[in-house]
């Protein structure tokens, strides 16, 4: 199946990307998904920490099982608003 | 008023959105990028799709926590340079106290839930920096 990959800020200057397809196996979880991701970006492992996981615009837990089509965003602590 | 834009914010569109016949109270709150050392522009990165429910999300709180009568949250998207204003938070309610703390909420929660990352854009120009 097909998921769709989002990334911003300092995981989208590690990936050189701002979105990507990624092709996974049925039953995977975001948990697995994840630990794909950072197999082929060894440099977001030591973002692992405070990573935040959102699927389809909401953060969920790392256990959720994913389906086709779904868009995974990878999210750094945030920090908007005024310096 | 919910919305993320890269245009410049109406900081009296956002106020006027908020005004109400049973409030005593408006509340603006602006966020401007301030001119921390070499430091020229800031540019805003915004997941936008879930920064607008977060947001609106926001402003239903507000009003049930505070008891507040109407809240705007409007953030720029994009480069805003020194001086530019990067968030507006109007708003209104039947008292100053609760006003004041509603706004003032919104704002920590905006830094510390919604999809927003900033990056500095230095003056200084890339020869110079390599040097330093």
């Amino acid at each position: 199946m097909q998921i769709r990959l989002r990334l911003f800020a300092t995981y989208r200057e590690i990936v050189g990307s701002r979105g990507l397809t990624w092709s996974a196996r049925d039953g995977i979880t975001l948990r697995e998904l994840v630990d794909g991701i950072v197999a082929k970006y060894p440099r977001l492992a030591d973002h692992r920490g405070s990573m935040l996981l959102a699927v389809n615009e909401a953060i969920v837990s790392p256990e959720r099982v994913l389906n086709d089509g779904d868009e995974v965003a990878l999210l750094p602590p945030v920090s908007g608003g005024a310096r | 008023m919910i919305d993320v834009r890269r245009a410049r914010i109406d900081l009296e569109a956002v106020l006027d959105s908020v005004r109400r016949d049973d409030a005593g109270a408006i509340v603006l709150f602006v966020g401007t990028v301030r001119s921390d050392e070499g430091i020229r522009a800031l540019d805003y990165e915004v997941y936008r799709p879930m920064a607008i429910k977060s947001l609106t999300a926001l402003a239903e709180q507000a009003k049930e926590k505070f008891g507040i009568a109407a809240m705007s949250i409007v953030h720029r998207l994009g480069r805003v340079p020194v001086g530019g204003d990067s968030v507006a938070i109007a708003c209104s309610g039947g008292h100053r106290a609760e006003t004041f703390a509603a706004c003032e909420w919104v704002m920590d929660e905006v830094k510390r839930i919604v999809p927003i990352w900033k990056t500095d854009v230095e003056g200084r120009p890339k020869s110079v920096r390599g040097r330093r």
